[in-house]
């Protein structure tokens, strides 16, 4: 949608024209998206809704089987949309550093912190084992892990859920990236640790100008990390927009339905029905025309099964949905 | 009138070995626990992984032996009752359904099998398997189905369904909504409160998720590494909460409300461990207000266990 969202051309990331199928079914429909300098952009959605597809096609990561295609996809200025594999795999942990969800499935359960650590540096840096161990030491000391020197020579088992998730911070930081892909880094943690770990992120995003693209099914950590909000559904991005414009005026009616259904603390009488969306997410065969949301949108028209062109509710904030910008404050 | 649920002096203690010939380590998960909950009312219980909420859920439903205390239900000990009476009583819904309905059965088989052990059967099975697949929202066809062919919130429905086919008293909930999406979460949390109504439900509920707890409790228990440090009303424990690990988890909660930022954590980064529970109040090592005395002195057994709470 940003294809409609004119920003700066500066971005670090620039994704215009994402498509991701696999089988016979379209994952990712033709998302468009950028993230700039020191922003976080939050792609937000439920589970199949093609957020962590997107995550991996930009990273050069989809499994077999997937196909991927794109329009552009700018990184610090270059198309990375048509580098070899190789090239890619010298992209990624250095330049652009990820993080997932478990640190339990992404560290190796076999080597030590420390191991896994330096390969980084070794293998993108060409650094010695002990310069490269000192540097790990420093940026486990920044990432707020204690007795960083210890923690070297420990397995991942060994340390707590909220610490693996630190090690995984430090270790797609050491070559300093610009760009950070963060896959529900916090959705395995604690309330009190994701809070902490978020907090961490955010020091450590403005004191690097990191640009980060943080995919989450949570709009509680989209509302206090984002700067910008895309909101995926069924494989599209169906509203875009600033987070301050996105919570003000959420637009399109699967947005709207998200957010009443989320118990806020304080928000809610006890008794009171939450808001739902009825039925399930449906899966989208090649050649789909319309809204993907129209069969459970309470709003569907017939014209909801034919191609339906963005439209602005201000010039940062674009929705997918033929309905007015203001139409809910009429029904609110 | 008879408490639906009462416990008196609560233990478990679970022995682990560190590794093959480590030394054999005590995890006291669930520390003597005094709970009286009655009737219709629903409970919340929320803390963080490891502080004992899902072994409490499982001595309540009698599939763990305490190590030492009761659970009363409904006024008649737990470990005099056989299965099929504790059935007819107490039932519970767990967080993932995929683990806990066989797969290799068909709905309408997971619904009737409660029914079966009681002894009912053919028609009479049916006709109030029927009546309850409607009542939890699923289709008369989707009892022909097996758990793989349904979504996560189907498969709750269906977990939910089985546990009230028998008209239970009691219903254990553990996390029933955290493998979910916000939007079918919300579903089964509306469902669940209309089926309390309609059935005269007591409810136990835990989760680690605050608001769901607060949306749907009466009263609220904090635990801590085994002990319940807050125990109160929902709307006060919410409005004023008195313990500083209560508030420590209140302030964590991230609402959809942008410009409010990160909220700040006064917790250490030590990691409660329950196989070595801190003396005096086992908070003290993460608490951002602890004196001296809370690092001797174990705070009195009351409602809010610190020393500091008015």
């Amino acid at each position: 949608m940003s294809a409609t969202l004119k920003r700066s051309t500066n971005a670090t990331l620039e994704v215009e024209g994402l498509r991701v199928s696999f089988g016979g079914m379209e994952a990712v429909r033709g998302i468009d998206l950028s993230v700039e300098r020191g922003e976080t952009h939050c792609l937000v959605g439920e589970s199949g809704c093609g957020k962590s597809a997107s995550a991996l096609a930009i990273m050069g990561l989809l499994p077999g089987g997937a196909r991927r295609s794109v329009r552009r996809l700018g990184f610090a200025g270059d198309e990375i949309g048509k580098l070899s594999e190789r090239r890619m795999a010298r992209l990624r942990g250095d330049r652009i550093g990820m993080i997932f969800q478990d640190p339990m499935t992404s560290l190796n359960p076999a080597y030590t912190i420390g191991s896994q650590m330096t390969e980084v540096l070794r293998r993108h840096r060409g650094l010695a084992r002990d310069k490269a161990a000192e540097r790990a030491v420093a940026m486990l000391d920044r990432v707020g892990v204690t007795a960083p020197g210890m923690r070297l020579g420990q397995f991942p088992h060994q340390l707590s859920g909220g610490l693996r998730q630190r090690v995984m911070i430090a270790m797609a930081l050491l070559c300093e990236p610009t760009l950070l892909i963060a896959d529900e880094p916090t959705t395995a943690l604690d309330v009190t640790v994701q809070a902490q770990t978020l907090r961490l992120l955010a020091e450590l995003q403005r004191e690097l100008g990191l640009a980060v693209l943080l995919i989450t099914h949570d709009l509680g950590v989209v509302a206090r990390v984002a700067h910008r909000v895309s909101v995926m559904y069924a494989g599209e991005i169906v509203e875009q927009a600033t987070t301050e414009a996105l919570f003000a005026a959420p637009t399109h009616p699967y947005t709207r339905g998200l957010l009443d259904a989320i118990p806020v603390p304080g928000k809610v009488r006890r008794g009171d029905k939450l808001g739902s969306i009825p039925g399930i997410v449906p899966r989208i065969p090649a050649g789909f025309v319309g809204c993907a949301f129209r069969d459970r949108c309470a709003f569907a028209e017939p014209v909801c099964a034919s191609n339906i062109p963005p439209q602005f509710a201000s010039p940062d904030h674009a929705y997918r949905c033929r309905m007015a910008p203001d139409w809910w404050r009429a029904t609110a | 009138m008879n408490a639906a649920i009462e416990t008196v002096g609560l233990h478990r203690v679970f022995d682990q070995r560190q590794g093959l010939f480590g030394p054999q380590a005590h995890v006291v998960a669930v520390d003597d626990i005094n709970l009286k909950i009655a009737p219709g009312r629903a409970l919340g219980i929320v803390g963080e992984s490891g502080c004992g909420k899902s072994t409490l859920a499982r001595v309540l439903l009698g599939l763990l032996p305490p190590s030492d205390g009761t659970v009363r239900v409904d006024g008649q000990n737990l470990a005099n009752m056989d299965r099929r009476e504790r059935a007819k009583l107490i039932q519970p819904v767990f967080q993932d359904p995929m683990s806990s309905l066989n797969p290799r059965r068909r709905v309408n088989d997971l619904i009737g099998l409660p029914l079966m052990v009681q002894g009912i059967r053919g028609g009479e099975q049916q006709r109030r398997v029927a009546k309850m697949l409607e009542r939890v929202g699923l289709s008369p066809e989707t009892g022909t189905r097996y758990p793989a062919q349904l979504s996560g919130g189907q498969r709750q429905r269906v977990a939910i369904a089985r546990a009230l086919v028998n008209q239970p008293r009691i219903l254990v909930c553990d996390e029933p909504t955290s493998a979910l999406d916000v939007s079918v979460q919300a579903q089964i949390l509306n469902l669940l409160g209309d089926l309390r109504a309609e059935f005269d439900l007591t409810l136990v509920f835990i989760s680690h998720n605050l608001a769901v707890v607060e949306h749907i409790a009466d009263e609220l228990a904090v635990m801590y590494l085994g002990r319940i440090v807050e125990h109160g009303p929902s709307e006060d424990v919410f409005r004023a909460p008195q313990h500083p690990y209560t508030r420590a988890l209140l302030a964590s909660v991230l609402t959809p409300e942008p410009g409010l930022g990160l909220p700040e954590v006064p917790l250490g980064e030590g990691y409660p461990d329950p196989s070595n529970i801190p003396p005096g109040c086992r908070f003290h090592p993460r608490c951002p207000i602890a004196i001296d005395r809370c690092r001797t002195e174990p705070p009195a057994r009351r409602a809010v266990e610190c020393h500091l709470a008015a």
